[in-house]
């Protein structure tokens, strides 16, 4: 993970400051810094975002393509995550350097994301035990300014509720043969369902306390920090901790509130701006990446 | 500015791939109108005052077709009267899509300059190109760029100092909603139709109108004939379950009422399955694809041994086809039944204009009449046209436009009139066109790869190629050739041993790979010799004067040379690029006479008779292996030299110099094809000849059986030993006949490639391994060849295409059918010429031998005119005889008489024009006199019947 250097002095005047609930750069302990969220950023892709959260820059794309469903799980199509640290985001990246961290965080994508409380994946099912619609979701990091999780998930959550699959549908013929038919039309699409996706708060225990949407500063002076993966009931579907250090049942479950109750308060203008912008149509202003 | 294309496709495998192609948008693409001011365009293609007097249209206008206009109207926008058309690129895409044919006569029209049809990138137009709505279909979004398009054209072109008669912009389309909404934006719209009835100079072109869906309800009664054809999806479903069978739809071309479909199976397993009857046809056509479904075992049939020919007067749809089916008596034989099946559905129709003539109908002023084409195998066409008086007795071109199942016959258009029937020129361009020959006059494209005149042979030239000027060269060719490909020499040399050389013309050298001149060579195939007409592979520059191996002119060769001893024993061979200078270009019968006399001593004369004498070593080698020597009449016409008509026919005869030169050939043929398959087993061009089935040979044994003579069949050898021995005594021309009958139970030979079969045997002429490359002026295989020998003497380079043994293999298959087009028009250009002096000759008596015996007449060969015909016994409005057939035999009882194989008898023979679609050869037995069968032999020859040939 991409690193600063920050002295001891500077650590204590960022731990004094959150223990007054005053950040560096004047946030208070539960704020995000400020969030762009475009979609369809990529012709290419059936569904694709880019958040950029500070200077956290995330490009999430989705790829349907037909595959056959898990043996133990028939009747599901499924999600398959690969998290690309280009070395754009930071030098540290270059050559195999991102691998782990790719990794750590696709792994965790998996765990938030691929079950049927998030995503109704009955849905991705085309015909049960013989092909179903695998969603490939890349996301390819461009900056690191601290909390990549947090920009990942808004990434997907956006990516997928703008994720348009075409509709086919199964023709059977007399002998049981079953032949894929796509319908001619390119705007007959099916869409997924997004409201149960969670969306991921993750807390830094800095000090006594906890902040969200750290940055990298911050994330400096903290030993460990809780992931937490919240939907937009409330619901608290995942926590993990990552980082060396450890925490106390007692800050656990502060943090934990706190974090159900940010991420709680994350979806619906998350939702809002995406339902405003797919209104826009064809005629929403481009930004892309020059914006 | 630029846009994406968005859209998703099915792959291969199964997947879905989205695609997403850039579009980019233009604003710089003209109108192409003289008139328009705006524009910076440099040169316009659509004219200032578009004058086409249409009572619809009194001003000037610019066409606009939809897709569907072009797609079935093509023959009428074909006429050099339509002009100033603008073509969409909506519309151009749509139909290349659709028809690939109908794309390129689009296409050839767009580039005729005087006909002022523009093309309009409407797509890539920054006004005209629009996006796909959600819910709209592809089509009617094809249809909105279409009326965007001429939305802008005619507001374009609406300059503000126009005056209201000025240039206007008119959309043709037959669709009802498209037209609806066209009129809705206020634009000028008609239906194709109404467009070309208002045209007021040309009512002809109505004629040519494809009758679209509604016309055709009115023609017809709403009887269904035919069971309904089946869609394709499941056909499709049923060809993969195997439930029913995919082929070639072939008619008989004895019996309209009779078809088989081949089959291909996997490999070299394919079958044949017989259709018979109207209703189980089902509208297929011959050579269309089509799906079939075999009739339970217990329906099965035997092809029906009748002649049948649909010659009744226009049928009406109400009469049952039941009545015309009577006549398919089953076959008695259990043994001859095969799969029988009836067509459910079309996969691919494989309709092109046909040549053909109008039956004119008996009512007076009515516009709809019956078309029979040429091809006895295509079924007649109901078309509809205002000229019939003017177009009968003239052959004329009609296109098929559908087979509704309450009809009949299908229903056509006339496309256009090849002039007046039994003229030699419309005859001639009818055997051409019904055969599938390219004819026309080579492109410009094509003759601009020709070598610049006048030719000079270069030092560089020289430098690669062996100098073999001086050695005495000559040609051996029939009178009047005047491409020369090979040429030959014979010289002792100095150990006793002999060399012979074989030079060919180097007809590769001049055509490079992949150049329009090579590509339209590759295409012809072969030269198509008719009578009194040769139609060239490359142009005449090449074949007749640059390639040609003229004499006393130094000319390049391909020269493939051995040295032999006195047993013609092959001691060495080489081949090589050379120059040669012909000494002598002789016919066969110079040569012969510079043998034969011995007072003439010179080296060309020496040099002849050392090839004559290594020839005949060479021959009865040959035939001591197993070749055959088959045996076929072929006839000779001698023509006026001013009017062309046949005034003499003789058959041709065979000298030893044709031999001589044709054994050579072979030699050197054998020789390459060694050669070139050694250097490259995968990818060589050879020729092969299969062994035919043993089947075939049936009704050879049968016929021989019946003199007392025993055929054997086991190889070429026992069958060319027992044809050598088989005599009749007083009947010198039964060993001919026999050839002549052994000839017909062979099978085609064929080019392939080497990587792709395993049998190389040439049949006929006993040789493991064949191939053509003496030829090389007349034919392609030839030049592909001369490419790969000279790739493997390292006298040439090699490309991509000639090792590639699919390409190859594709390449062999097009020879294969030009090959196999050009010996039919050649046979019936013979048969042309052949009814020509008969024409003059009025009635002759003749001798002749009955040939093959059918259910319902003999066929006879006229020995001396090389002539068959068939004699039947049955016809329309006469009881027919007591007939008997006897498929053992096979012999053919009619009352009291007997017809075998080989049976001598007396017919006259006549021009039957009382038929000018088919005119045909008539004959009618003379002896043996069977009361109520044969007619009287009629006085003497009656005098040519010269008022008959001035009409």
């Amino acid at each position: 993970m991409a690193t600063v250097q920050v002295s001891e002095a500077e650590k204590v005047y960022i731990l004094h400051g959150i223990r007054d609930d005053l950040r560096v750069d004047g946030r208070g302990c539960e704020d995000y810094r400020h969030m762009e969220v475009e979609t369809d950023v990529v012709s290419n892709t059936d569904g694709s975002a880019k958040v950029t959260l500070g200077h956290t820059a995330v490009l999430v794309g989705i790829k349907a393509e037909i595959g056959k469903p898990r043996p133990l799980i028939p009747n599901e199509g499924y999600l398959e995550f690969f998290v690309d640290c280009s070395a754009n985001a930071t030098p540290e990246f270059e050559g195999r350097g991102g691998e782990e961290l790719g990794t750590e965080l696709s792994n965790i994508l998996y765990k938030v994301f691929n079950n049927e409380h998030s995503l109704d994946l009955r849905s991705l099912c085309i015909s049960p035990g013989e092909h179903c619609w695998v969603l490939y979701v890349d996301v390819l990091l461009l900056q690191c300014d601290g909390n990549l999780y947090d920009a990942i998930s808004i990434a997907i959550k956006a990516a997928l509720f703008n994720t348009k699959i075409p509709r086919v549908h199964i023709s059977s013929d007399d002998e049981g043969g079953k032949e894929i038919e796509l319908s001619d039309d390119p705007y007959d699409c099916m869409r997924v369902d997004v409201e149960n996706v969670p969306c991921i708060v993750t807390l830094c225990k800095i000090g006594h306390r906890h902040v969200v949407d750290a940055t990298l500063q911050e994330k400096a002076c903290s030993v460990a920090s809780l992931i937490i993966s919240v939907t937009h009931k409330g619901v608290i579907t995942c926590t993990r901790k990552v980082g060396r250090g450890s925490l106390d049942p007692e800050s656990i479950c502060e943090m934990t509130e706190a974090g159900r109750r940010v991420g709680k308060a994350l979806h619906s203008p998350l939702i809002k701006l995406l339902q405003q912008e797919e209104s826009l149509g064809k005629k929403r202003q481009k930004v892309g990446f020059l914006g | 500015m630029l846009k994406s294309k968005t859209f998703v496709k099915k792959t291969r495998s199964g997947g879905v791939l989205k695609v997403v192609r850039e579009h980019y948008l233009r604003d710089d693409i003209w109108c192409g109108s003289e008139t328009c001011a705006e524009c910076k365009q440099d040169s316009t293609v659509l004219q200032r005052d578009a004058c086409m007097e249409s009572s619809l249209c009194p001003y000037p206008h610019y066409l606009v077709p939809d897709t569907n206009v072009v797609l079935h109207q093509i023959d009428v926008l074909e006429d050099p009267v339509i002009r100033n058309v603008i073509i969409l690129q909506t519309v151009l895409q749509e139909v290349r899509h659709r028809s690939a044919t109908v794309y390129k006569r689009l296409k050839d029209i767009a580039h005729e300059p005087g006909r002022h049809f523009y093309t309009f990138t409407n797509e890539h137009h920054r006004e005209t190109f629009i996006e796909r709505e959600p819910g709209e279909s592809a089509n009617d979004r094809n249809d909105r760029a279409i009326r965007v398009a001429v939305k802008w054209y005619s507001q374009h072109l609406k300059t503000p100092g126009s005056d209201p008669d000025g240039l206007k912009v008119v959309l043709l389309t037959n669709d009802q909603g498209n037209k609806q909404k066209a009129e809705e934006n206020g634009l000028l719209v008609y239906k194709f139709e109404e467009y070309i009835k208002s045209l007021i100079a040309n009512p002809e072109l109505v004629d040519r109108l494809a009758l679209s869906n509604d016309d055709k309800q009115e023609i017809t009664s709403s009887k269904v004939l035919f069971p309904e054809h089946l869609p394709l999806s499941k056909i499709q479903a049923g060809i993969k379950s195997g439930s029913f069978l995919q082929g070639t739809f072939r008619t008989s071309r004895y019996n309209y009422l009779e078809a088989t479909v081949f089959v291909q199976g996997k490999g070299e397993d394919s079958t044949e399955v017989l259709i018979q009857g109207l209703q189980n046809l089902n509208r297929a056509v011959h050579h269309d694809v089509v799906a079939v479904e075999l009739l339970p075992d217990n329906q099965w049939v035997a092809p029906s041994a009748v002649v049948l020919e649909d010659d009744g007067a226009a049928k009406d749809d109400a009469v049952d086809g039941d009545e015309e089916e009577k006549v398919l008596e089953p076959s008695a034989t259990q043994a001859a039944r095969q799969a029988t099946g009836k067509v459910v559905g079309i996969i691919k129709r494989s309709w092109r204009p046909f040549c053909g003539m109008l039956n004119v109908s008996e009512i007076k002023e009515s516009t709809r009449h019956l078309f029979t084409p040429a091809d006895r195998r295509i079924p007649r066409i109901r078309i509809e046209t205002r000229q019939a008086s003017t177009l009968a007795g003239q052959r004329i071109m009609v296109a098929i436009d559908g087979w509704p199942k309450h009809s009949r016959y299908p229903n056509g258009h006339f496309v256009r009139s090849l002039g007046v029937a039994g003229e030699k020129d419309t005859e001639q361009e009818v055997l051409l066109l019904e055969h599938d020959v390219p004819h026309q006059d080579f492109s410009q494209a094509v003759l601009s790869f020709l070598p610049k005149m006048p030719w000079v042979i270069t030092p560089e030239d020289l430098a690669k190629r062996q100098d073999l000027r001086h050695l005495t060269v000559c040609s051996v060719d029939p009178p009047g050739c005047t491409d020369i490909d090979d040429a030959l020499h014979c010289r002792e040399l100095e150990n006793g041993n002999l060399e012979v050389g074989v030079h060919i013309a180097d007809v590769s050298h001049f055509i490079r790979p992949g150049n329009a001149l090579d590509k339209e060579a590759a295409n012809r195939g072969t030269t198509v010799y008719l009578c009194g007409k040769r139609i060239d592979m490359v142009p005449e520059l090449l074949s007749s004067n640059l390639c040609s191996l003229r004499s006393n002119v130094e000319r390049f060769a391909f020269s493939c040379i051995w040295e032999m001893n006195q047993k013609a024993e092959i001691l060495k061979t080489r081949f090589t690029k050379s120059v040669i200078n012909s000494k002598a270009s002789l016919t066969y019968a110079e040569a012969q006479m510079r043998i034969d006399d011995t007072n003439k001593n010179d080296d060309i004369t020496q040099s002849l008779r050392g090839l004559n004498k290594l020839a005949k070593i060479l021959k009865r080698k040959r035939i001591a292996n197993g070749a055959l020597t088959l045996s076929s009449v072929e006839v000779r016409f001698h023509m006026d030299s001013e009017t062309h008509d046949p005034i003499d026919l003789q058959t041709k005869e065979l000298m030893e110099t044709n031999s001589m030169v044709e054994e050579f050939m072979l030699l050197a043929n054998i020789s390459v094809a060694q050669k070139i398959y050694d250097e490259f087993p995968e990818c060589a061009l050879l020729r092969k000849h299969p062994a035919p089935p043993p089947s075939n040979y049936d009704i050879l044994i049968k016929a021989a059986k019946s003199k007392d003579v025993t055929i054997h069949t086991d190889s070429a050898k026992a069958l060319a030993d027992s044809l050598d021995g088989a005599k009749v005594d007083g009947f010198q021309y039964f060993n001919t006949l026999l050839r002549i009958l052994a000839t017909r139970c062979m099978m085609q030979a064929v080019y392939f490639c080497s990587g792709m079969d395993s049998d190389f045997h040439h049949y006929g002429l006993a040789s493991p391994i064949y191939t053509h490359f003496t030829s090389p002026i007349r034919r392609y295989a030839d030049i592909i060849v001369h490419r790969l020998l000279a790739v493997a003497i390292g006298a040439d380079s090699t490309y991509a295409d000639l090792m590639d043994k699919h390409k190859q293999s594709a390449l062999c298959n097009n020879l294969n059918y030009r090959h196999k087009m050009s010996q039919y028009a050649q046979r019936a250009s013979v048969a042309f010429h052949t009814q020509l002096f008969f024409k003059a000759r009025g009635i002759l008596n003749e001798e002749g031998f009955v040939l093959f015996v059918r259910k319902n007449a003999i066929i006879v060969l006229i020995p001396k005119f090389g002539l068959e015909g068939t004699v039947f016994f049955t016809s329309k409005n006469k009881v027919s005889p007591n007939l008997v057939f006897d498929e053992e035999g096979p012999t053919l009882r009619v009352e009291q008489h007997t017809f075998h194989i080989f049976d001598r008898v007396k017919v006259t023979i006549s021009l039957d024009d009382s038929n000018i679609q088919h005119q045909k050869i008539r004959m009618a037995l003379i002896k043996p006199v069977i009361p109520g069968v044969s007619v009287p032999a009629p006085e003497a020859e009656p005098p040519a019947k010269k008022q008959k040939l001035d009409r």
